[in-house]
């Protein structure tokens, strides 16, 4: 074993260092075209009398493209994982947030291109647009998505994510105390170095050469093909280094984009986002709204937890609703909790539409499990490492959706955040250990609770 | 995009002067730090620009009492009047990093206009304190005035310089938001002059930076000074800050160039 | 108008107002300076003009007539890498890489000026400099050790690079 353990270099090391590492915009290719995009300006409208032509006729503008040039208007990035399809790869009748692409254009320099964009007319009948994920239940909200306002295809046609273990009610019954929280991180930019960027070559035989910043070079291929109704072996698609990506760079529809624009102009095509567009228009971590009550004893016991969740999809579903599965699979994080009544929804507002970022689905509950931890602790004037250490997950311990734990860290974790902030735990909590729940440590709640890690 | 632009290059203070003439459709380039962005973005596209990198007005002179600072010197040269005026350079070094600051101009800083999301001029609330004169070119020719009301009607003029006295004492005083470079998010300034006048002036204000009379006036009395600041200024809420914070800072920051300019004396 | 890059005279043909980085990376094909906001707020465009570190997004080639501008394809090749190089890689400076033309730049222009291994005063001169993935601070690791001028073991071949410091991670 000589790798375990060593110094080894990076494969990319050297290039970076002298700067030979080549990402999409350091290709050149003889001919090429620039893009621009016209996107909307607003929140949500209904949208008509779409004009191309001024744009189309302009000197230096080889192709305008708009809905009307994508072969399958509408594809399902996840529908292999049952989400149905539901986004438009270019605005048809609507646009439901700002920045939505509306139509793109590739001439031979980034003046006209962006002059070009100028050209086209469009008009909106705008709408009131729902932001806030709270008021999607209200009677009187606007209507974001045209299944409403929330998914409503998870298995079984369920419109949320649902957990139910144990006995809520009894946990509440029995509990000392109820600790409520309300969770709301924000939505957070990916921010990579290098923007969205990508390259299409229409090659002689008919096949389309794609350069693509994506972090999912299969997967964007198929979404290519799929978008362009040709079969995959028309596609030649080169990855290279992506300049950051963190999640970001996996729903990208550049490619598809610049690809109709290859085909119909002739020429390649090449579109690099600016650092605005990244900003306004690239998809981000989502905003989460997440209340929590906790149902606990005088000493330091979780009973039950009653979650509910609120994913803020903005306008298409995309991943999310994955990431909340996810996310409802790691709603106790890293602690014990027997009687449960989790409620997820997926929900849709007029935002730009939000994705995967690393740890998708699950920094959020992290965050908020763990702020409620010290809550709990803090309501109940016991000690925050106590109050986790009790309730951590130990083998033999099940998860929210019945996993048992043959190798939870939750203790070991603790302890050495103890040390590292020079907290000296009382006796008996130093020598706890992730071994199955026994004395002590397996109060009546819990009898009759846990898992058999053989079984699994 | 900048094919269709007429580039004038002058090689000194004068041709410069020349070649703006009354100013109308001309695009000032001095460092570019602000200017370039905008020119690549497509949101300004000027038919004339005048670039001062040659011209001969990034002079600095300290020697005697007076200090005449050249339009296009870049911010980052200000360290040298750490001595004379440590509030200067001190609010100098906090611009942005090192490159930005060796590239952007006190012209183009003082005249800057209000930035889209966060307020920009750090440098108009020292030369407001020390009461600088700014020489300048519009259409009414050439003009030397207070750099207060320079600031009213600074868009369409040429900068050409900034003089000042050297002061007593000068003290500076900010909230900086942390970030990769450092953008203020509030800033005051205080000088105590030869003579025993106090002036205070603030910056990242919602329109450009200005002095602080009723402050001035209280000036003896710290806790009163901060308080009665606030009515010399208008605060906006932009992406740094809020309106409300910075109306419960100013205060705070007005008693600390106070207690620093009574520990120079 | 004329710069010398990297040592080579070049003729340049885009008009005055035109930025250095889009002469650099469209018109002499020199693609390691990046464009990652193209407003002077990332830092990934930083080549030296004269010696020193400026943003190529931000100077109009106008101004920098007859000027050198050194990119990072002139500090060293794969084969000849210069101390600084070496240091990034050995101390892993570089992730996705997009970051790492301007940290080089503005790390080499700050040795150049004196710089020492002190980190604060290695983090006020790469202030400007934006990176997503390493958290800067092996980053600052890499300036530190070429600045105390340490040595690296690193050999690079038509085969790869050989790092001979085999024997645990540090």
């Amino acid at each position: 074993m000589k790798a375990v353990g060593a110094r080894l270099p990076r494969y990319d090391g050297i290039e970076h260092v002298t700067g030979r590492t080549t990402y999409v915009d350091d290709v050149r290719v003889p001919g090429m075209l620039w893009v621009k995009a016209l996107r909307s300006p607003v929140h949500s409208a209904a949208m008509s009398g779409l004009d191309t032509t001024k744009a189309e006729a302009m000197p230096g503008v080889h192709a305008v493209v708009t809905h009307a040039d994508v072969p399958l208007l509408e594809y399902g990035h996840l529908s292999a994982l049952g989400i149905p399809a539901d986004e438009p790869l270019l605005a048809k009748d609507e646009v439901r947030y700002k920045g939505q692409p509306i139509a793109l254009v590739a001439a031979e320099d980034e003046e006209t291109a962006l002059a070009a964009v100028d050209a086209i007319t469009v008009d909106f009948e705008e709408r009131t647009p729902l932001l806030d994920v709270r008021r999607a239940f209200d009677d009187d909200a606007p209507t974001v998505h045209q299944w409403g306002n929330w998914y409503t295809h998870f298995e079984g046609e369920m419109d949320r994510r649902q957990i139910r273990k144990g006995s809520i009610d009894d946990a509440f019954e029995q509990a000392d105390v109820i600790v409520q929280g309300v969770y709301r991180p924000a939505a957070i930019e990916h921010v990579p170095l290098e923007t969205q960027v990508a390259l299409v070559v229409p090659e002689a035989n008919g096949r389309l050469t794609i350069y693509s910043c994506t972090q999912a070079l299969y997967f964007s291929m198929g979404v290519v093909a799929a978008h362009l109704q040709v079969p995959l072996n028309k596609l030649k698609v080169v990855g290279g280094t992506v300049g950051g990506g963190f999640g970001g760079k996996v729903d990208t529809a550049t490619e598809t984009m610049c690809a109709l624009l290859a085909q119909k102009s002739g020429r390649p095509v090449k579109w690099r986002w600016t650092r605005e567009e990244e900003f306004l228009c690239s998809s981000t971590r989502a905003p989460w709204h997440m209340e929590i009550a906790d149902a606990v004893t005088k000493d330091g016991w979780i009973l039950g937890r009653k979650m509910l969740t609120l994913h803020d999809s903005g306008a298409y579903a995309r991943f999310s609703p994955y990431g909340l599965t996810k996310h409802s699979f790691h709603h106790t994080g890293a602690y014990t909790i027997p009687n449960l009544s989790f409620d997820g929804f997926v929900v849709f507002t007029n935002r730009v539409p939000t994705t995967a970022m690393r740890g998708f689905g699950v920094t959020s509950v992290s965050f908020a499990t763990e702020t409620h931890m010290s809550r709990i602790a803090d309501v109940l004037g016991l000690d925050p490492y106590e109050v986790r250490l009790k309730n951590a997950n130990r083998v033999g311990d099940t998860s929210p959706n019945r996993i048992v734990y043959t190798d939870p860290s939750t203790v070991s974790v603790v302890k050495a955040l103890a040390g590292g902030m020079d907290v000296e735990l009382a006796t008996e909590y130093a020598a706890m250990t992730r071994d199955p729940r026994e004395g002590d440590l397996l109060p009546a709640h819990l009898v009759g609770q846990l898992g058999n890690p053989e079984d699994h | 995009m900048t094919q269709a632009t007429e580039v004038l290059l002058p090689t000194s203070a004068a041709e410069a002067v020349a070649l703006f003439g009354d100013g109308s459709g001309v695009t000032i380039v001095a460092g570019g730090t602000i200017v370039l962005p905008e020119i690549t973005h497509g949101r300004i596209a000027p038919t004339r620009a005048l670039m001062l990198s040659g011209a001969g007005l990034d002079t600095l002179d300290a020697e005697g009492s007076t200090v005449t600072i050249g339009a296009a010197l870049p911010v980052a040269r200000l360290a040298e009047l750490a001595q004379d005026v440590e509030a200067l350079a001190q609010c100098a070094l906090g611009v942005a990093d090192y490159e930005i600051r060796r590239q952007g101009t006190v012209g183009g800083n003082v005249c800057a206009g209000a930035g889209r999301d966060a307020p920009r001029g750090d440098l108009q609330g020292p030369l407001l304190a020390l009461d600088a004169s700014a020489r300048s070119i519009g259409p009414d020719g050439e003009t030397t005035e207070p750099v207060a009301d320079f600031l009213g009607h600074r868009a369409g003029r040429l900068l050409l310089d900034l003089s000042f006295e050297k002061p007593a004492a000068s003290a500076f005083a900010a909230i900086e938001y942390p970030h990769t470079h450092e953008y203020t998010v509030l800033a005051v300034t205080g000088v105590r002059t030869a003579g025993g006048e106090v002036r205070l002036a603030a910056t990242s204000l919602a329109d450009h930076g200005t002095r602080l009379p009723s402050a001035e006036a209280a000036a003896g009395d710290p806790d009163a000074a901060g308080a009665a600041a606030v009515a010399d200024v208008k605060l906006g809420d932009d992406a740094l800050a809020s309106a409300w914070y910075r109306e419960r800072t100013l205060p705070v920051l007005v008693r600390r160039v106070l207690s620093k300019l009574e520990e120079a004396r | 108008m004329k710069l010398t890059v990297n040592g080579t005279p070049r003729e340049i043909e885009g008009a005055p107002l035109t930025t250095l980085l889009h002469v650099l990376r469209e018109e002499l094909g020199v693609t390691s300076p990046k464009a990652g906001c193209e407003q002077g707020g990332c830092g990934a465009c930083t080549v030296l003009v004269d010696g020193e570190p400026q943003r190529a997004c931000l100077t109009p080639v106008g101004a920098i007539d007859g000027s050198e501008v050194t990119t990072v394809e002139g500090l060293g090749a794969p084969e000849s890498l210069s101390a600084l190089q070496q240091a990034f890689t050995h101390h892993y400076a570089a992730q996705c890489g997009f970051c790492t033309s301007g940290m080089l730049m503005a790390a080499e222009a700050y040795i150049a000026r004196g710089g020492t291994d002190d980190r604060e005063a290695i983090q006020e001169a790469l202030a400007g400099h934006v990176c997503r993935c390493t958290g800067y601070v092996k980053i600052i690791d890499a300036v530190a050790a070429a600045a105390r001028g340490d040595a690296f073991d690193l050999t690079v071949t038509a085969a790869g690079t050989a790092m001979t410091n085999l024997g645990g991670v540090s």
